[in-house]
């Protein structure tokens, strides 16, 4: 029906259109007619004025000859004028081009913008308005659902979010306060983790905000619907903020690895920081991270390597000299006493933390090597008060002290 | 001979102008930087009405605690200061630095309103709806930014919204040095 209709329409339309194409054409009055028409006039007065004898003959005869010679002119002028007659060809394909073209072109614009059902656009704008409320009210829902339920992290996250959504993008103090409280009810909400980073990163710190980020995206499921835009996000804080950032690509091609060959990999990396640290060797930091990373990979005679020359350029201590030690204890083979560079490193540690548990056992063995059995008593028995009552090793402690009586 | 070497003119315009532009291009300089008079002088003067009600009007006095502030120019109805307004916040709450906020020509209840919405950094905040008061600032426009050392003396100018950069780099080292 409503295809019919507007089938009605447009034949109407171009009905109407067609009216003044179609309708006979007033034959079309060249001005040589008029002009012919005035002359003969004139030439009929003159011969009236002659027969009434109120002309003389002569003047009548000038006349006549100037008459003509106006007619002769106007016929000239009109050989000139009657290419315009092509435009009767155009007059006649004229209307059956319209006939069909505006039908076609209409169709082919509806087809392109348009489809039944598609709501009316009127020209006065109040499109444009209701999107306004429609945020108020969001954010007029979200405050009125998260006083009701204060302790809700759904409502505290979506109140954040709403208040932020308000502010353009920023995340605001109040939308602030909503995600801490909404990660303090339900600690690993990934909504309030992401607008915290995203608070932290637009207050201009952006090391936090990237550390937040990437501590979500590892506990986050690979299917997470998030993931795309964190790591958008990643991407655009550390560019932004300067800071190297592996790329997407190197990410996920590490993922799909297998593992043999992710450690591989991670193994040609470390060698690539080594490469650089015997170019650059005054930098202490690579050399720590160098250790760090040649001891996660149980490579701990070159992790001690690498820690040593860390220590060369300024002495460690706190946890990378317990790191160190650690590295170096771990090559010392079952049962054997160490070697007088864990030692020394071990001395540096018991020193800096006289209570230290891998310090006191090691040393003990290396006075019982040396012959010194008091100081490896002592040494062990300051080790076994320090033990808890059911650790499994206080045996093997007792038996070993009981070696050195 | 006279005549043939004014034909050379049009080359020697064109060699001054190409000389200049690659000057431009390679000396670093940054055209859009307008440098500012302030930095390095002792504070212009600062009476302005409390933008918060109640409060009494902000004076020179302020800039003269002994302690360094900043001083922030802002207005609701500026794009650039929401994008600031974070680090702002940031400098307050976990910093603990002192600023002064000036909404300029922005309508009290409207700067207000916008404070509420976003959180309040300024300890201080006043108003200068004609900007009367900018004028002895040598203010552009919004938000520019002034860090004012213990002794009332102008010692950074920001023309932009200050970046993380700028405040990571220049504005808290300088305020933890003057502490």
């Amino acid at each position: 029906m409503l295809e019919f209709l507007l089938a009605l329409l447009t034949t109407a339309t171009v009905a109407l259109l067609l009216v003044p194409l179609l309708k006979p054409r007033l034959t079309a009055t060249a001005r040589l007619d008029n002009d012919l028409a005035i002359y003969r006039d004139q030439l009929a007065e003159l011969d009236r004025e002659r027969a009434a004898g109120t002309l003389p003959e002569a003047e009548a005869t000038a006349a006549r000859v100037e008459i003509e010679r106006r007619i002769l002119v106007a016929a000239e002028q009109d050989a000139h004028e009657t290419r315009r007659e092509q435009s009767a060809t155009l007059q006649r394909f004229l209307s059956p081009a319209l006939c069909l073209a505006i039908p076609l072109i209409a169709l082919g614009i509806y087809l392109e913008i348009g489809r039944p059902g598609l709501p009316s656009a009127p020209f006065v704008p109040h499109a444009a308005a209701p999107a306004a409320p429609n945020l108020a009210d969001e954010i007029a829902a979200a405050k009125k659902n998260a006083a009701e339920h204060p302790d809700d992290p759904e409502a505290l996250s979506a109140l954040g979010e709403a208040l932020t959504m308000e502010a353009d993008g920023v995340v605001t103090q109040p939308a602030f306060e909503a995600f801490t409280r909404a990660l303090r009810a339900q600690p690993g909400d990934a909504r309030a983790i992401y607008y915290l980073g995203l608070h932290e990163a637009q207050a201009g710190d952006s090391p936090a905000a990237l550390k937040r980020w990437r501590a979500l995206e590892a506990q986050s499921p690979p299917e997470a619907p998030w993931l795309a835009m964190l790591r958008a996000e990643i991407a655009r804080v550390s560019r932004e903020s300067g800071m190297p950032v592996p790329s997407q690509d190197q990410v996920e091609a590490m993922g799909r690895l297998s593992p043999e060959e992710r450690q591989k990999t991670i193994r040609t990396m470390v060698d690539g920081l080594a490469a650089r640290m015997e170019a650059n060797p005054a930098d202490r930091d690579g050399w720590l991270r160098l250790a760090n990373a040649r001891k996660v990979l149980g490579d701990n005679p070159r992790a001690s390597e690498a820690f040593a020359k860390a220590d060369a350029l300024k002495p460690v201590d706190g946890q990378t000299l317990v790191d160190w030690a650690e590295a170096e204890v771990r090559q010392i083979p079952p049962g054997m006493p160490p070697p007088a560079s864990a030692v020394k490193v071990l001395e540096r540690l018991e020193k800096a933390e006289p209570r230290n548990a891998l310090a006191l056992f090691y040393l003990g063995a290396a006075s019982l090597a040396s012959g010194d059995k008091k100081a490896a008593a002592q040494r062990w028995k300051t080790l076994l008060a320090l033990l808890p009552a059911d650790a499994p090793i206080r045996a093997m402690i007792e038996e070993k002290i009981k070696e050195t009586e | 001979m006279n005549s043939r070497a004014l034909y050379l003119l049009p080359l020697l315009t064109l060699l001054i102008m190409a000389g200049f532009f690659g000057w431009s291009l390679m000396s670093g300089r940054d055209p859009a930087s307008i440098g500012s008079v302030m930095v390095n002088r002792p504070a212009p003067p600062l009476n302005a009405p409390a933008l918060r009600p109640g409060e009494p009007a902000l004076t020179g006095d302020l800039l003269k605690t002994g302690k360094p502030v900043l001083l922030n120019f802002f207005a609701s109805w500026c794009t650039p200061c929401l994008a600031e307004h974070p680090l702002m916040m940031r400098l307050r709450e976990r910093e603990g630095v002192t600023i002064i906020g000036i909404a300029w020509k922005n309508k009290p209840e409207e700067a207000r309103a916008w404070l509420k919405k976003l959180g309040d950094p300024f300890a201080y905040a006043g108003t200068d709806f004609d900007g009367k008061l900018s004028l002895d600032w040598g203010l552009s426009g919004v938000p520019e930014t002034y860090l004012i050392d213990a002794n009332g003396v102008v010692r950074l100018h920001y023309h932009s919204p200050i970046t993380e950069r700028d405040l990571n780099e220049t504005i808290l080292p300088l305020l933890r040095a003057g502490k």
